[in-house]
């Protein structure tokens, strides 16, 4: 276990041979696994389930179990009443009540994930990886994975369970092993373990990184929601207020629902009830340009996909978002957008020879400034942050902290969405936490510690 | 299958209308004539469903198929057998399909690019060496196979419910079939499968061109002489039957049933057209407004697959 | 995204080589007067392209630009001719109805959300129907007025073509929409990444829409060119525009994924295939090398690029784009590229400039040789390379050229296609043939450039089909429309001893010669066989297998027919063939065809009798006419001449008589071969 960002996941793909390790070594059975790639780890019976199912969305369940583990001759007879038969003993053995023969893509998350573990199963695999299998199941469902995954055990298979909900682990692991930024911080058993410890364990850091929060005057509210839902991403009965000057972190483990906040409220996809008030007025936001013009602004999660546009350079980059504004004419200014592109570059902190260059050549750190730089060129009043420094290198980091000191301290409303808790704690005014898609507690600054905000992230809705 | 039902719906409405308003739609000979004429548009179409369901195109097909056309006839007229006759142009076909397949499949040109290429160098090639001039005095053993116009016509309509047959058992019988449908559903997800995507994109290529050859030939067995230009305006109406049918463009989705339905569909029309006495220059029109209704029909309840994958396409 | 790529350098190092290479083999090729005329050609083609360049950035396509230059040049001709517009008001709401088509797409894309190419093939089929229903795919519109054919026959100065202008504008609004404003910003990014564009609060679906409905707009301006460039609007206008525009787009650089493309790229692919389409013209060379080789260079350039991408970054998304659209490695700039192109012009201009000299004063030195031993180049053609009818023609003009040691140009369009005729004859123009001898297949818009020749000292004759009386010296006339219909319509008679119902199968519903032989044929029926009926008229599109199919359903409908007429040279074997299988010996066939087409036919009894005229005798008297035009030999007033094995040939005004329509039987189709 381990927070996000702690390395699970890239453990994963390297055990899967997704990824190559630059130092160390795969041992299994005594034999040293050399030369590790997707085929080759599936041949030793290593099967990873994922959080996003790679299913063939067009074929039906049965076949895309069978695709994961069939290999037949060239033109032999596909016999699909096999192909069903052992699609619906995997899926009953884990108690999906899915039909073999539906498309995929009509499936629910939830019921993609049921396929995807039986596939899984059904590749014969010794040693099972799930990353956060249960995000989307109920309990009933849960209930009949725990019987797989023990008879799997008692069959002398392995599984490597990874989770953030304790109560899970407590009922289902021997051993627990702890991941923090990057490094095995310990591995006892779970006899041995108990809630409190094993949140010291992931938590427990030295915050050595100084996140410069000088208190800025925190003025009025700027951004209300009330019973906000939304049908389509199951956020509800979200309740928060945000005021300027201030930073409102949201915190929460995958799938609580925090990015959907952030997008409901940008407009990407919209309220279905409850209220957005801007600045005391009620306002509807349904589609991103009227929350632009009310004054939010969104740098979203996925930076290569929606934050940049990689193949645009830096300056063109930078003024997406505002063509409006920045070229009132409506014509392309070449020599404003340069100069604009040098000032946000020098502003910034880009590294990068000129702001023509193009950002897919930017790491990661730079490529999230200029994400951050194209929506403060829109001079927001509220800014929405959504892991505003996930894969960004240490001196960018605190860059990009200073910066938001700064839009602070000049009265915007921030509200920043992170799985980092040190991030969480040092930066944030108040903390929201979300779980299951909505705020389940708040705690102001000085209450806040590690332990408090990963309990409440953590505790089971029952 | 929603799609299959709605258009098989619609087919059956036609039919209806066409059984009060003119009957003798329905004789015999006329539907002899109609699957007759358009049996090698049904083959073309099965290639062109392989082909659109890993997510491709393949607008060359007019001109494969008239440059099909004219080789068999003059294989026969050669002197060829005609069973070697038949070979010759199945096999001319596919290598006209496998040139478009190499471009796609491994020098990775976008499939409209290349078979738009295509289509000009292959048409205006065979304008070149022909000269517009038609193959005539074929020898007897060419039209009809050799056989009597009956049986000929037996034969053809054979061979076109077994093609169809053998590819139904194919797409869904075996691992290259299911390969298709996987290459078109998620090509990532069918590389990392073990599938080679290369692979079946030529392949898909090839079969459409070999399909093509086999059609132009029990096409041209109806007649006693070849024209020089056929197969004006085919790849049009194919790619129409397999979108009328439901097949997706995106690749993934898609049934030689509605495939089957499409041709039909289409192949109804303009006959359907002469009985009522609408004058033919409609036609076009009716054309278009149907394959407008058909996606347009389908859009309207549009799949969760369709929404979460369609990009600006 | 906005700087050039290779692609363009590579384009503009093609562009030179077709310059120099044209430059030595083409005739007059590299001359102001000519580049004057490439632009002309260009201009219905590059509006199509340029409207066609944003929405292949945005990632889409739009197939039916060719189709809505049809329609809107059709409704253009139906307000101005049957509701009376003025012609301004008409050309208003010419591109109103774009704008509307243009929308249809749209909304079909945009709210439907269905993929362009299969929207876009469907309106490609709905607007050509109803542009064709709407005429019943043969009413013409013509004799529109001077000042709107100015628009594109006539010359500003007395070189340029007005059209230019229009071009250029076109090329401005695009270039400044699409590089220099904020939507075309937009654009670039839906391209590259829709999502992306999303997420930054851009409006995709409307842009998108936007681009579409400009494109209806700008296909009806194409039509409005088109329409004027050779006056005659119908619903044929634009047919398959669409590919080549493609073409010139793809060809440009513009990445058919989206999210890469420019202005001046396009117009560089324009240039290069219509350059190659004229220089090929005037190199004498054949028609149907200009699709081959623009087919081979735009897979060798796209082929090439992708070469070069697949070598560097690995694929990482899954479906749409494998292909990134940049360049990292070597950065071009605009003005690198312009100074490019300007240096290849420059010295394309004193290529031209001295080569030109050349031509002339070798011009000179012929002139000064006696005129009867002058190898006289003379240049034939035909309505369309590809039908039978003309090969045989061509076969007398091969033995007449070979009788007269003259070497004559075979040229002109594939298929029927009225604009492509301007073309070839313009560019003969250029070339500076002595005689033109075309079979018309369009009075109204080939006048216009045959006068021109006439202005230019080029001797003009018309075969088979005439052209306007004023626009050529002399017509062979082989047989009249009248004496055409009325011989078919006799015959028909004498087999159905006068009364009985027949149908027509006819080439194609827009063929003009067609349809005047019909026009006499319910003529002669009004006149002389009250009790003959004509049943019904349909197309074949000069496609011997839609004949046949067309005549099967036929007989099923109209069970009670005696004859079917067949008067496109496929029909009648079409026609023959499906009533054999039918085994319905009560019907007769009858037609205007080629003998050796029908012969089987009528030995077997199906068909009873062929109308033609030798067309062998009319090729070879096409070439001894024009030899003896370009000599001096024959001249107005004149009442015969000599024709070689033909003997004396009667010519009567500015007609010269081949002879009547010849009725083809079983007693001596044997005798003939062709």
């Amino acid at each position: 276990m381990g927070e996000n960002g702690a390395g699970k996941s890239t453990l994963i793909k390297v055990l899967t041979g997704a990824v190559t390790p630059d130092e160390g070594s795969i041992e299994l059975d005594g034999h040293a696994v050399v030369h590790n790639s997707p085929a080759h780890a599936k041949a030793l019976g290593i099967a990873a389930i994922y959080q996003q199912p790679a299913l063939f969305p067009d074929l039906s369940v049965a076949e895309n179990i069978a695709l994961g583990l069939e290999k037949p001759g060239l033109f032999r007879r596909i016999d699909w009443n096999e192909r069903r038969r052992r699609a619906r003993t995997l899926l009953d053995s884990i108690g999906a009540a899915i039909d073999p023969d539906a498309t995929a893509s009509s499936l629910s998350m939830p019921e993609q994930q049921l396929v995807e573990i039986a596939r899984a199963l059904g590749a014969r695999a010794h040693y099972l990886v799930l990353d956060e299998p249960t995000a989307s199941l109920t309990t009933r469902e849960v209930d009949k994975l725990f019987d797989v995954i023990r008879r799997l055990r008692s069959q002398q298979a392995g599984v490597i369970y990874i989770s953030h909900r304790l109560e899970e682990l407590f009922e289902i692991a021997d051993r627990v092993t702890v991941l923090r930024d990057g490094a095995v911080i310990e591995t006892r058993s779970m006899a041995d373990a108990d809630r409190a410890t094993l949140i010291r364990s992931m938590a427990g850091r030295e915050i050595s990184q100084i996140f410069p929060k000088s208190p800025a005057p925190i003025g009025e509210i700027a951004l209300e929601t009330r019973g906000l839902s939304c049908a389509h991403n199951g956020i509800h009965d979200v309740n928060f207020t945000v005021r300027c000057g201030e930073i409102l972190g949201i915190a929460g483990m995958v799938g609580s629902g925090r990015t959907e906040l952030a997008e409901t409220l940008f407009g990407l996809n919209p309220a279905t009830g409850g209220e957005i008030l801007v600045r005391g007025k009620p306002v509807r936001i349904s589609r991103p340009a009227d929350a632009i013009t009310l004054g939010l602004a969104y740098v979203p999660e996925d930076r290569r996909r929606h934050g940049v546009i990689l193949d645009f350079p830096i300056a063109a980059n930078l003024t997406l978002a505002d063509l409006r504004g920045v070229f009132a004419s409506g014509f392309l200014n070449r020599a404003r957008e340069r100069s604009l592109g040098r000032e946000y570059v020098d502003k910034l902190g880009v590294k990068t020879p000129s702001a023509a260059a193009l950002v897919s050549t930017l790491s990661g750190g730079n490529q999230q400034k200029v994400a951050l730089g194209r929506w403060l060129l829109t001079k927001p009043s509220i800014l929405i942050l959504d892991e505003p420094t996930q894969g960004v290198d240490i001196g960018a980091k605190s860059e990009i902290h200073r910066l938001m000191v700064e839009l602070a301290l000049q009265g915007i409303a921030i509200v920043m969405i992170s799985s980092e808790l040190p991030e969480i704690l040092g930066m944030s005014d108040r903390i929201g936490v979300m779980r299951g898609g909505t705020i389940v507690g708040t705690i102001h600054r000085a209450d806040a510690t590690q332990e408090t905000v990963l309990g409440i992230a953590l505790e089971t809705a029952s | 299958m929603r799609r299959e039902w709605s258009l098989a719906a619609a087919y059956a409405a036609l039919l209806i209308a066409m059984a009060f308003i003119a009957p003798g739609f329905f004789a015999a000979e006329n539907i002899r004539d109609m699957v007759l004429a358009n049996t090698p548009v049904l083959l073309i179409a099965i290639g062109m469903t392989l082909v659109i369901l890993t997510g491709e195109i393949d607008i060359s097909v007019g001109s494969q198929f008239a440059i099909a056309s004219i080789a068999a006839a003059l294989f026969a007229k050669s002197g060829l057998p005609m069973l070697a006759v038949a070979a010759g142009a199945i096999a001319l076909g596919w290598l006209m399909g496998a040139l478009n397949g190499a471009f796609v499949a491994f020098l990775r040109i976008p499939s409209i690019v290349v078979t738009l290429a295509t289509m000009a160098i292959l048409r205006d090639s065979l304008r070149w060496s022909r000269g517009g001039a038609w193959v005539q005095n074929l020898p007897h053993s060419f039209q009809w196979f050799g056989f009597s116009q009956a049986g000929g016509q037996a034969v053809i309509v054979v061979i076109g419910a077994a093609v169809l047959a053998l590819f139904v058992y194919l797409l869904r019988w075996t691992a290259p079939g299911r390969a298709i449908f996987a290459t078109g559903s998620d090509a990532e997800a069918a590389r990392l499968a073990g599938i080679s995507v290369q692979s079946v994109r030529f392949h898909v290529f090839a079969a459409l061109g070999a399909l093509t050859g086999f059609a132009a030939l029990l096409n041209s067995v109806r007649f006693e002489d070849i024209q020089a230009n056929g197969g004006m305006g085919l790849e049009l109406k194919v790619i129409s039957a397999v979108v009328i049918g439901g097949a997706s463009v995106n690749g993934g989705r898609g049934t030689l049933f509605g495939t089957l339905l499409g041709v039909a569909l289409l192949a109804a029309i303009g006959p359907a057209l002469t009985f009522v006495g609408v004058n033919a220059y409609w036609e076009k029109a009716v054309q278009g407004a149907i394959i407008l209704a058909a996606v347009g029909f389908d859009a309207l309840g549009a799949t969760r697959g369709t929404h979460a994958r369609a990009t600006a396409h | 995204m906005l700087a050039p790529r290779r692609t363009e350098i590579a384009l503009a190092v093609i562009l030179a080589l077709e310059v120099a290479l044209f430059g030595v083999l083409g005739q007059n090729f590299l001359t102001g007067a000519n580049a004057f005329e490439i632009v002309r050609l260009a201009v219905e083609l590059g509006l199509l392209a340029l409207a066609l360049t944003p929405i292949i950035v945005t990632g889409g396509i739009d197939l039916s630009v060719g189709s809505m230059m049809g329609l809107a040049a059709v409704t253009f001709g139906i307000l101005w001719r049957d509701h009376h517009f003025p012609i301004a008001a008409a050309a208003v709401c010419t591109l109103l109805v774009g704008l509307a088509g243009g929308a249809l797409n749209a909304v079909v894309i945009t709210r439907f959300r269905i993929a362009p190419l299969i929207v876009t093939i469907a309106t490609y089929s709905l607007f050509r129907g109803l542009a064709e229903g709407l005429t019943g795919a043969l009413d013409t519109f013509s004799n529109f007025p001077q000042g709107f054919l100015f628009f594109g026959q006539g010359y500003l100065w007395g070189v340029i073509p007005p059209q230019l202008f229009i071009l250029l504008i076109a090329a401005v609004f695009y270039w400044l929409l699409l590089e220099r404003t904020i939507i075309g910003r937009a654009l670039y990014a839906i391209g590259l990444s829709p999502e992306g564009a999303r997420y930054a609060g851009i409006p995709v679906q409307r842009r998108i829409a936007l681009v579409y409905v400009l494109s209806g707009m700008w296909s009806a301006v194409a039509a409005l060119v088109y329409v004027a460039h050779i006056g005659q609007a119908k619903s044929d206008a634009g047919n398959g525009y669409e590919l080549l525009a493609i073409t010139a787009v793809v060809l440009g650089g513009t990445s058919i994924f989206g999210g890469s493309g420019t202005i001046l790229g396009t117009l560089l692919g324009l240039f290069a295939i219509v350059m190659l389409q004229n220089g090929l013209r005037l190199a004498a060379l054949p028609v149907e090398l200009s699709g081959i080789l623009t087919g081979a260079v735009l897979l060798i350039t796209i082929g090439l690029d992708s070469l070069r991408h697949l070598g560097r970054a690995k694929p990482q998304s899954a479906k749409p784009r494998t292909a990134d659209s940049t360049d990292e490695s070597i950065d071009v700039k605009n003005s690198q590229v312009a100074v490019l192109s300007a240096v290849i012009l420059a010295g394309s201009l004193i290529v031209a400039g001295s080569n030109w000299w050349l031509v002339r004063s070798l011009r000179d030195v012929h002139a000064t040789s006696t005129p009867s031993h002058r190898a006289v180049q003379i240049a034939v053609m035909p309505k369309a390379k590809g039908d039978p009818y003309f090969a045989s023609c061509k076969r007398g003009v091969d033995d007449a050229a070979r009788e007269l040691g003259l070497d004559p140009i075979w040229d002109g369009p594939a298929d029927l296609d009225p604009a492509k005729q301007n073309e070839v004859v313009e560019g003969w123009i250029t070339r500076h043939v002595d005689v033109i001898a075309v079979s018309v297949s369009n009075q109204a818009a080939i006048s216009t450039v045959l006068r021109k020749a006439l202005a230019d000292g080029i001797h003009v004759l018309t075969w088979d089909a005439d052209a306007q009386p004023d626009a050529r010296d002399f017509f062979i006339n082989q047989a009249t429309p009248q004496g055409i219909g009325y011989t078919l319509t006799d015959e028909a008679a004498r087999l159905l001893n006068n009364r009985g119902e027949f149908a027509i199968i006819t080439g194609a519903l827009s063929a003009a010669n067609q349809n005047e032989w019909i026009k006499y044929i319910r003529e002669r029926l009004a006149a002389k066989y009250p009790d003959l009926k004509l049943v019904t008229i349909r197309p074949c599109d000069d496609d011997r297998d839609r004949a046949f199919a067309e005549t099967q359903t036929l007989i099923k409908v109209h069970p009670e027919l005696n004859l079917i007429m067949g008067i496109a040279a496929p029909a009648v074997p079409g026609a023959a063939e499906a009533i054999k299988q039918s085994g319905r010996k009560d019907v007769k066939v009858i037609g205007l065809s080629l003998p050796n087409l029908c012969k089987p036919y009528v030995h077997d009894g199906v068909v009873q009798a062929v109308v033609l005229w030798n067309t062998h005798d009319l090729g070879y008297l096409v070439v001894y006419a024009a030899d003896a035009l370009a000599n001096g030999k024959l001249k107005r007033g004149d009442t015969s001449l000599e024709a070689g094995k033909l003997g004396k040939i009667e010519v009567r005004g500015d007609n010269i008589i081949l002879g009547a329509p010849f009725v083809f039987t079983k007693q001596n189709i044997d005798r003939f071969d062709f």
